[in-house]
């Protein structure tokens, strides 16, 4: 009964407060709006952030076993160094099967490059060869097939719904026929399987399964037995409750027996990483997917943050700047017999309100801004109309609620019924110092947010800009799509094809071409003992001219000279520092390798300038080479490229003349380019990124705090009306009134830059170590950032004080 | 006896001088009576209204309100006693304005968790005593002075107080205005209302039955 009665009474004022809170919003229409349009951007700021943070976060997630499947990794040691890989031998799935019985199931996934024939064109393709374990382990969607028998037979092959599209329309692709080519000839696969596309945050990405049965096709025998060849990714499913830990003490037995004499304590270690962690682990190389790396999460979860900060911040300004005309309210309340609490209630409740119809814009503006969030961040993110999304919501309202109401509720509901009734409401000095701290801040937020807006685009820029140390200009990159022994013969004939075409400068043959790091590594253990790696690539005679590469001693492979095919070596300087060659012109090359170095070229980037120069070596032909190393890795199949320079012209008719062309030499095979400028800008994809979003979050907090400034600036003047009419009064110039509002501004932006700078700075620096090559942070760019935040202010302060500096004195001194 | 003021001193300090704002003041009131408190600006008036309506604190001396010793009691209590048997009514008449004329008349009896069919009926009653049934649903801004100033009396009875405070009420308001609200503030007290208020017109002071003058927080002489 009591209890009923005290409800009722709750809801009644609860209805109270709601109206008042309502009829308050929509008497002061102003404030409300920057208030409500604040919040809604943070909101907005902070969904789509958080969508990308938890996609980030859930890769992999969606298997049912995700808790119990692993990827094997493993960590070779020699000598002095580690070579961690996730690309792991052929042998060593079924090894682990074989030797730990704790091992449920294993599964290897080796990515392939398989030429389909498709209305008489030869088109190269992507494909995964899977053991037949890959639905047993994965909850990959088969739409049509046997999940327990997934290949019947060898020549067997499940497309993902849109590789199906492509090649059979809308037509059943299932028991089909196609023509593909694996290793030395062309086969018939029969579908056998459709499968759904794989889900965006999966770290298995496929156009087609093919059965791991075909890799006889692509490997020796001795390959596939090999423990120093990786190949592709393990992927181990554990019994229920076992972790890998427990596993790891009956590793070094396996492997000793699998090594034999080759095995060394601690030489040869495999380790096991949940799936789970796979998308977000960069202290482990990427295997056949990118990764990320987690630094740009918090980097975003950070931005999301601070806008909502500033935004809230925004509130408590308006809320408390606003006080002076809550205050007599409050005052009245009180006498009527209010309580205090009561009245915190009320403002918090006016802080809920504004809050919710901010979530509500704030989610109006995610959703309309979806489409350009996803291009940016090159994801297809999707709003998620689940449970948690909701509660999501609800607690970001709670949150926000609060910590925008509360203290301004606290503030206005202290307000002593005698003072202020009389109307003596003086700006208290606390409430000052919170609102000075609150504007610097939000303007110390947006100026870090400004310096870091130009470093980023000044590395970007630098990264652009750097001397190569080779010329990157005009250069289109033809991939010939066949194997290395097939493809020579191919780019050789399209070579002497073009260079009778005026349009094409130069046209050199290459195993890899530039912005395809890291080409191929190479490694061998010397007489010492002690592991040596490094790069490797196979060119053609006239490729380090062609390509403008500096030649610093010795001389560069010549056409003339026969025994240069396979008997020369050109090296980087990097090169001659690793093995600390003197004099190396002339010498035979280090290890196993029977070539004559015959120059060193000075280091140029052929890798992305994350990473420095990493030392290089290049012959003419590739066999004699792989064949004495020990350790041979490649990120992607070796195919022949043909680098080709054109001269200055008309972009479409260069390629019509390249196509054309290859129509003359490969009239069957898809003419398949990439622009080098393009394909160099891609390796900085996730610094444009960031630098995209830093941008348009500098913007936005800039813009929040500048509306902030704008609803505080007008209250100030409201309050000081009288003043700035009694001072014209006595003379004062509207200059002069000017510069009186905005020194405290300006004094409070450059206390803001004072904190915003070393925050920078500390973020900056940390960022720019991800890179090997990277510009100085300047001085003047703080001094760029403080000067905008100022003049931004300035301007907004101005506009409203000449307004009122202008206005006639006799009518503000009128009111008393 | 309604209340009590025995040796009543309130004061600030201002760097080393202490300034007196209520100075050594005794005063009875009995229940039934109109107050008048005179005196120029400064004099305390308005000081020791919000003494009386325990809306401020004095420094020094007892205060005893239908026996309850004011002095001694806590906030909560206090503001308790002052919610039951007080209404204030004020120069600016301080209705707040986002609420209609009846919501600013029914607030107080929502804060003193007033059944909803019970605060529709007294509400009802009010306006019609007042005759402004009609106004309702305005707004303190579509009012003129003086009908304000009569919401503004009518939101200090709805409580059914024992006493109201009023401070300077007619200040606002033209002669015409200022004689009506007087009227009314005789009629409440020849109902049994207690009636203080402060005031600058000798013309408002002689609707009461007795008057004290202040001057710089001292009595002055009393009539």
């Amino acid at each position: 009964m009591n209890d009923s009665i005290t409800f009722k009474k709750r809801t009644i004022m609860i209805r109270n407060y709601f109206k008042i809170a309502l009829r308050n919003l929509l008497h002061n229409k102003g404030y409300t709006a920057i208030k409500i349009l604040g919040l809604a951007v943070g909101i907005m700021c902070c969904i789509l952030i958080m969508l990308f943070v938890s996609s980030e976060w859930s890769f992999d997630k969606f298997h049912s076993n995700a808790d119990r499947i692993y990827r094997v990794w493993q960590d070779e040691k020699y000598e002095d160094q580690n070579f961690v890989n996730t690309i792991t031998p052929i042998i060593m799935g079924p090894t682990l099967e074989a030797n730990i019985p704790e091992v449920e199931g294993m599964c290897r996934i080796l990515r392939v490059n398989p030429t389909v024939t498709y209305t008489q064109k030869d088109f190269t393709d992507q494909a995964l060869m899977v053991d037949t374990t890959f639905f047993k382990l994965f909850d990959f969607k088969l739409l049509e097939g046997n999940r327990a028998n997934p290949f019947p037979q060898i020549n067997t092959v499940i497309l993902s719904k849109t590789t199906a599209k492509k090649y059979f329309g809308n037509a059943s692709a299932l028991g089909k026929n196609l023509e593909m080519q694996l290793g030395n000839e062309k086969e018939q696969f029969i579908v056998t399987g459709i499968i759904e596309d794989a889900p965006e945050p999966s770290s298995i990405q496929y156009n087609m399964l093919i059965s791991y049965a075909n890799v006889g096709k692509l490997f020796s025998e001795g390959l596939q037995k090999s423990w120093f060849n990786v190949f592709g990714e393990t992927y181990v499913m554990l019994r229920e409750g076992i972790l890998p830990e427990q596993l790891y003490p009956k590793f070094p037995d396996m492997m000793k027996q699998a090594l034999g004499e080759n095995y060394e304590p601690g030489g040869f270690e495999v380790y096991l990483q949940p799936i789970t962690e796979i998308h977000l682990d960069n202290n482990l190389p990427q295997g056949l997917q990118p990764i990320s790396n987690p630094k740009y999460s918090y980097i975003l979860a950070t931005i999301g943050i601070l806008i909502l900060l500033v935004a809230c911040a925004n509130f408590v300004i308006l809320a408390i700047g606003h006080s002076s005309s809550r205050a007599r309210e409050v005052g009245v309340r009180k006498v009527m017999g209010a309580e205090r609490h009561q009245l915190i209630y009320q403002f918090m409740g006016e802080a809920f309100i504004v809050t919710c119809a901010s979530m509500i814009l704030g989610i109006g503006f995610s959703l309309a801004l979806l489409k350009p969030f996803n291009s940016i961040i090159n994801r297809e993110l999707a709003f998620p109309l689940n449970i948690s999304f909701v509660i999501f919501c609800l607690l970001l309202v709670l949150i926000i609620a609060f910590i925008s109401g509360f203290y301004p509720a606290i503030f206005l509901s202290k307000f002593n019924p005698v003072v202020v009734l009389k109307g003596k409401l003086s700006s208290k000095k606390g409430s000052g110092f919170l609102r000075q701290g609150l504007v610097i801040g939000q303007f110390a937020a947006s100026i870090a947010m400004i310096i870091c807006t130009i470093v980023i685009g000044q590395q970007i820029d630098y990264f652009k800009n750097k001397d190569l140390g080779y010329n990157k200009e005009q250069i289109i990159v033809v991939s010939t799509n066949l194997n290395r022994i097939e493809g020579a013969v191919l780019a050789e004939r399209y070579r002497t094809e073009l260079l009778k075409h005026p349009e094409v400068s130069e046209a050199t043959v290459s195993l890899y071409s530039f912005a395809e790091s890291p080409w191929i590594t190479l490694g061998f253990t010397n007489e010492m003992k002690a592991y040596r790696s490094f790069q490797y690539n196979s060119v053609d005679a006239n490729f380090i001219e062609a390509m403008d590469i500096e030649v610093k001693e010795g001389r560069a492979f010549n056409e003339q000279i026969t025994s240069d095919v396979t008997n020369a070596a050109v090296v980087n300087e990097a090169f001659v520092e690793l093995f600390g060659l003197k004099d190396p012109i002339g010498k035979k090359l280090p290890g196993p390798f029977q070539q004559e170095i015959i120059g060193v070229v000075k280091d140029f980037n052929f890798q992305s300038l994350h990473t420095p120069v990493s030392p290089l070596l290049m012959t003419m032909k590739p066999d004699s080479v792989f064949r004495k190393t020990e350790n041979i890795g490649m990120a992607f199949a070796p195919q022949p490229r043909i680098s080709v320079r054109m001269e200055a012209g008309g972009l479409s008719n260069n390629i019509k003349v390249l196509e054309e062309a290859w129509k003359q030499v490969a009239p069957n095979q898809d003419f398949v380019n990439t622009f080098l400028d393009a394909s160099i800008e891609a390796q900085y994809k996730a610094e444009a990124r960031t630098s995209t979003i830093v941008k348009i979050a500098s913007g936005l907090s800039i813009f929040i705090a500048t509306m902030g400034l704008f609803g505080l600036v007008t209250l100030i003047l409201s309050r000081r009306k009288k003043e700035i009419g009694i001072r014209k009064v006595l003379g004062a110039k509207v200059i002069s009134i000017i510069k009186l509002i905005s020194m405290d501004f300006a004094l409070l932006i450059l206390i803001a830059s004072i904190i915003a700078f070393p925050l920078a700075w500390w973020f900056m620096n940390d960022w720019l170590q991800e890179f090997a090559y990277k510009v100085d942070i300047k001085w003047w760019v703080f001094v760029l950032a403080s000067v905008a935040a100022i003049v931004i202010a300035l301007i907004t302060i101005s506009v409203q004080t000449v307004k009122t500096a202008l206005s006639n004195p006799v009518n503000s001194l009128r009111t008393e | 006896m309604l209340l009590e003021l025995k040796n009543i001193y309130k004061w600030v300090n201002s760097g080393s001088r202490r300034i007196f704002l209520l100075k050594d003041i005794n005063l009875e009131v009995k229940e039934g009576e109109f107050m008048s408190i005179m005196g120029p600006s400064g004099s305390g008036k308005s000081t020791l209204l919000n003494v009386i309506g325990m809306l401020d604190h004095f420094n020094e001396g007892t205060y005893n309100f239908l026996n309850e010793p004011v002095h001694e009691l806590k906030e909560k209590h206090r503001a308790n006693l002052y919610k039951e048997y007080i209404g204030f009514v004020f120069q600016a008449y301080h209705l707040i304005d986002e609420l209609t004329v009846y919501e600013n008349i029914e607030t107080p009896l929502l804060y003193k968790n007033v059944k909803s069919s019970e605060r529709k009926a007294l509400v009802a009653d009010m306006l019609d005593r007042f005759n402004i049934v009609g106004k309702k649903d305005l707004f303190p801004q579509q009012l003129s002075g003086g009908q304000q100033q009569l919401v503004g009396i009518a939101r200090a009875l709805i409580s059914k107080p024992k006493l109201i405070l009023a401070d300077e009420p007619t200040g606002n308001l033209n002669s015409k205005q200022s004689e009506e609200i007087m009227e009314l503030f005789k009629d409440l007290n020849n109902e049994g209302v207690t009636i203080i208020q402060a005031t600058h017109s000798e013309m408002n002071a002689s609707y009461g039955s007795r008057t004290i003058h202040l001057l710089d927080g001292m009595r002055n002489r009393t009539n």
